[in-house]
């Protein structure tokens, strides 16, 4: 697989909307109905079309009215805590007409053929599924007038839906949707129905309640970890701490003579990008058990070619990678040239360390392998990843593996991977059992797919008119890719694709990608390759003023202004606008009292512009963060709350990574083990956030991940401002492990 | 009784080895799923409940140390999921993931017990044992803040 295959291919599992356009259509049609009332479901792909043996096309539902008229909304994306799963029905009961308090939303299994792709990442759910689901939901609604136009005799025209009822503009009767459930399911489905304007919607754009908080409040929202089934066992796991390494030797005695535990499973690295890195499990009747036989276990690895890895070293080496020239990816202009006639230089060098996701509910999952059967009930963000390793790791077809999807505890891209239901299949076919497996948090923290340590050189000299002439972004840093090509010894130019989107347009430009060999898992994790390349251009950019002896806003404003060109003029008006936005709702430019500074930073990723001044307090080493105001432009949003809701959660994990997170690496091992050395934000040190959101009606983008990366860059940029003194690594306040 | 707890009011035999910690006799033996493993090292909250009263990890609190006494889960905090905190989490809504927030309303419950008007450094102090990862401590403290002015109306 070559280096941009494999990037191409992790877009295009995470469905852009592109590829669903182009490649893919999407219709719908009625579901057999079974339990009455009407069924409507979104067909994807080819394999959706009717099939030629005679076997009649029947796809699952998004939509079940039922013949009370309580309504089931199903949703195909995977929950974690980001509200997909009431965003999205909610935009299906908008263009329904439906009663949002006669809905009850369901999660669908792991079925991409009746749900469209469900691997869910990339904060790409409400770009794909908007224009699909809002179909099924109109559709529905036009087959329910038609249905009540037929009983009066009328055309549909006279007829009008509202709120779950049918009205008769003729004679002022009225139908309910669960009257005329049964009689709109005999009717065609319309294809492409006309769908509201903004000023017509019910739900999309206002506060929306989440569907699940009433079981959340009470400890009834249930989890991959909490499903229990009849005859399941518990297991625990220890892992190779290495990656590459194998089994030297196991003594398993003392373990398997604590009462209560049943088996000691030895299982090998499964090696495909998503598959277990090898380990022990100890299978028990309760997971405090298997945990503390886990302990018992006297288990010898041979660590292989990774124990070389230390990360304190390793960084240093990235700086020295990015401060010398690098592999070639962009050239425009004459940047040499550039550099030779500037007036001024600037160069400075970031750096960030691994970080681990570490979501509240460790991964965990359930998994009953039988001889005709296999059956997951885990927290995932991708059951079609799920079909596909346990199809390829039992031999049988993906099809024949059901996902029920649990609601996850947190994910932020750790639970896109799917090693730990491989290790709780393997569990399973070993002992002839159902099987959960609960990984314990060192055990998560230290088998992880981490984001990547990274370093980054920019270079940029100014014109004797202060302008920007020439710009140079080196970048060195384990990728994602390497994960599916552990052969490469650097980053793929793709990866660097956003640095090449350069803002200000600079006439002479040139990006590298320097050497860093991968020496662990390297994988997504909310804001991915953004939080890094926000950080060094923004924070790059405030010293660039300094240095040019202009104010931060404004010079960014100026460098905007300047760019013409046509390709990346909505990126600059909306980022210039979501910039503005943030400064001005700070106060950015009024006096401060000593000690105190304001950061600005914006950033555009997964197609949304999202900007942040950061208010901090600095006295000494206490960083006080006093407040946010952040900007996002992403769209026509879904919920506003949860909008809201996502990024007052970005800006804490901001916070995480720029104070405090980081994953550090000694021969070739984590060395944290829980949250005492992986310290995460806690309620003491939240600032007060304050959302600003554009109001938009162009089509949405990203919205769970962008808010992260602006924040870190800001932050910087305030503490400079307070004090004169500029922090280049991340975490700003690392523990010395 | 020397052997047995009281669990939501209900009277359970202790049946399980003495060190297990009252988390996994909750999760795995009564199967109330409703307390979470976070960290097993009372780092985090997330298993938060009432021992007699008082918010207690039940991580590290071994079943055999609390023989005899009053639990009280998220399951049990009030009949009908209405006790001030449940209502104003639903009304500042605050959970995302929501896995924390049994331990987080737990914190709270026992917070409010004992200090019903709370300033807001009395909540972060009373809080700040409390992991969120999703980040939902602004709400966490607005919502603690509005049971308690509800609590004050119910006592005057």
């Amino acid at each position: 697989m070559s280096n941009l295959t494999s990037e191409q291919m992790i877009k295009n599992k995470l469905g852009s909307d592109d590829n669903l356009n182009q490649s893919r259509r999407t219709f719908l049609k009625v579901a057999s109905v079974t339990s009455g009332g009407l069924m409507i479901g979104i067909g994807f792909g080819a394999t959706a079309a009717p099939k030629t043996n005679g076997e009649v096309f029947n796809p699952n539902a998004f939509i079940h009215l039922h013949e009370n008229g309580d309504t089931t909304i199903y949703c195909g994306r995977c929950e974690m805590g980001q509200g997909i799963s009431t965003a999205l029905p909610a935009a299906v009961a908008d263009e329904m007409e439906a009663d949002w308090a006669r809905v009850t939303v369901k999660q669908g299994e792991g079925n991409k053929d009746k749900y469209g792709p469900q691997a869910t990442g990339g904060s790409a759910s409400i770009r794909v599924m908007y224009v699909p689901m809002r179909e099924a939901g109109a559709a529905a609604k036009l087959m329910l007038v038609a249905a009540a136009a037929k009983v009066w005799k009328l055309a549909p025209e006279q007829c009008f839906a509202k709120n779950h009822v049918v009205y008769n503009t003729v004679n002022k009767q009225t139908l309910g949707y669960g009257e005329l459930a049964s009689l709109a399911s005999n009717s065609e489905v319309p294809q492409k129905p006309q769908l509201k304007n903004k000023e017509e919607f019910r739900y999309i754009g206002k506060a929306i309640k989440r569907h699940d908080q009433n079981a959340v409040i009470v400890g009834k929202r249930t989890y991959g970890v909490d499903t229990k089934i009849p005859g399941m066992k518990y297991a625990g796991i220890v892992h190779c701490p290495v990656l590459g390494g194998k089994l030297k030797s196991l003594d398993k005695t003392e373990a398997l003579a604590m009462p209560g535990v049943s088996d000691v499973i030895e299982i090998p690295r499964m090696n495909v990008p998503f598959g277990s890195v090898g380990g022990v499990a100890v299978v028990a009747d309760n997971t405090w058990t298997a945990q503390q036989a886990v302990k018992k276990l006297k288990v010898e690895w041979d660590h292989g070619p990774n124990q070389v890895y230390n990360t304190k070293e390793y960084k240093q080496q990235l700086v020295q990678n990015v401060e010398k020239p690098a592999q070639l990816v962009t050239e425009r202009g004459d940047l040499d040239a550039a550099f030779a006639s500037a007036k001024d230089r600037v160069k400075a060098t970031y750096t960030g360390g691994h970080l681990a996701h570490a979501p509240m509910e460790p991964n965990a999952s359930v998994v009953s392998v039988t001889d005709d059967s296999c059956e997951v009930w885990a927290s995932t963000q991708s059951p079609e990843d799920i079909q596909k390793v346990l199809a390829q790791y039992l031999e049988r077809d993906p099809k024949d593996i059901l996902v029920h999807v649990m609601m996850a505890g947190g994910a932020f891209g750790r639970k896109f991977k799917c090693d730990y239901v491989q290790e709780a299949a393997a569990i399973s076919k070993a002992i002839g059992a159902p099987v959960q497996l609960t990984w314990s948090r060192p055990e998560d923290m230290r088998t992880g797919y981490y984001h990547s340590i990274s370093a980054q050189h920019i270079e940029a000299s100014l014109d004797d008119s202060g302008n920007v002439s020439g710009w140079l972004h080196r970048a060195a840093f384990p990728s994602i890719a390497s994960l599916f090509d552990p052969s490469l010894d650097r980053a793929p130019g793709s990866s660097l694709a956003s640095i090449d989107n350069h803002p200000f347009n600079v006439a002479n430009f040139r990006s590298e990608t320097g050497e860093a060999k991968a020496h662990t898992r390297i994988g997504w994790y909310r804001a991915v390759y953004a939080i890094f390349y926000g950080f060094a251009f923004s924070s790059f950019a405030d010293e660039l003023a300094h240095k040019a002896g202009k104010d931060s806003l404004e010079f960014l404003n100026t460098l905007y202004d300047a760019n013409k060109d046509p390709k990346q003029a909505e990126q600059v008006s909306r980022s210039k606008a979501v910039l503005n936005l943030a400064a001005e709702k700070s106060g950015y430019g009024k006096q401060l009292p000593k000690g105190e500074g304001i950061g600005l930073a914006v950033h555009f990723s997964f197609e949304s512009y999202v900007a942040m001044a950061v208010h901090v307090k600095v006295d000494g080493d206490n960083i006080k963060v006093l407040n946010v105001d952040c900007a996002i432009d992403c769209g026509q949003v879904l919920n506003v709350d949860g909008a809201t809701a996502q990024m007052e959660g970005a800006v804490v994990m901001g916070m995480c990574l720029s104070l405090y997170t980081e994953i550090t690496f000694k021969d070739g091992a984590v060395v944290n083990g829980n949250f005492n050395d992986y310290p995460v934000l806690r309620i003491n040190e939240m600032p007060n956030v304050d959302v600003h959101i554009v109001d938009s009606n162009i089509k949405p983008t990203g919205l769970g991940e962008p808010g992260v990366s602006p924040f870190a860059p800001a932050l910087c940029n305030a503490i400079f401002a307070a004090t004169g003194k500029r922090y280049r690594d991340l975490p700003i306040k690392p523990l010395s492990i | 009784m020397k052997n047995t707890i009281t669990i939501n009011d209900v009277q359970y035999p202790i049946d399980v080895p003495d060190d297990m910690p009252l988390l996994w006799f909750l999760r795995d033996k009564l199967e109330l799923t409703g307390t979470k493993y976070g960290c097993g090292e009372g780092l985090c909250g997330a298993c938060t409940v009432h021992v007699n009263g008082f918010a207690t990890r039940a991580c590290i609190t071994p079943i055999s140390a609390i023989a005899g006494s009053n639990v009280t889960t998220i399951e049990g905090l009030s009949e009908q999921g209405d006790h001030p905190l449940q209502k104003a989490w639903l009304e500042h809504n605050v959970p995302q993931c929501g896995y924390c927030q049994a331990g987080q309303i737990m914190s709270a419950a026992s917070l409010l017990k004992t200090n019903p008007n709370p300033t807001d450094d009395d909540i972060v102090l009373g809080m700040q044992g409390n992991i969120c990862r999703c980040g939902t401590f602004q709400r966490i403290k607005k919502a603690i803040k509005s049971a308690s002015y509800d609590l004050a109306k119910e006592v005057s």
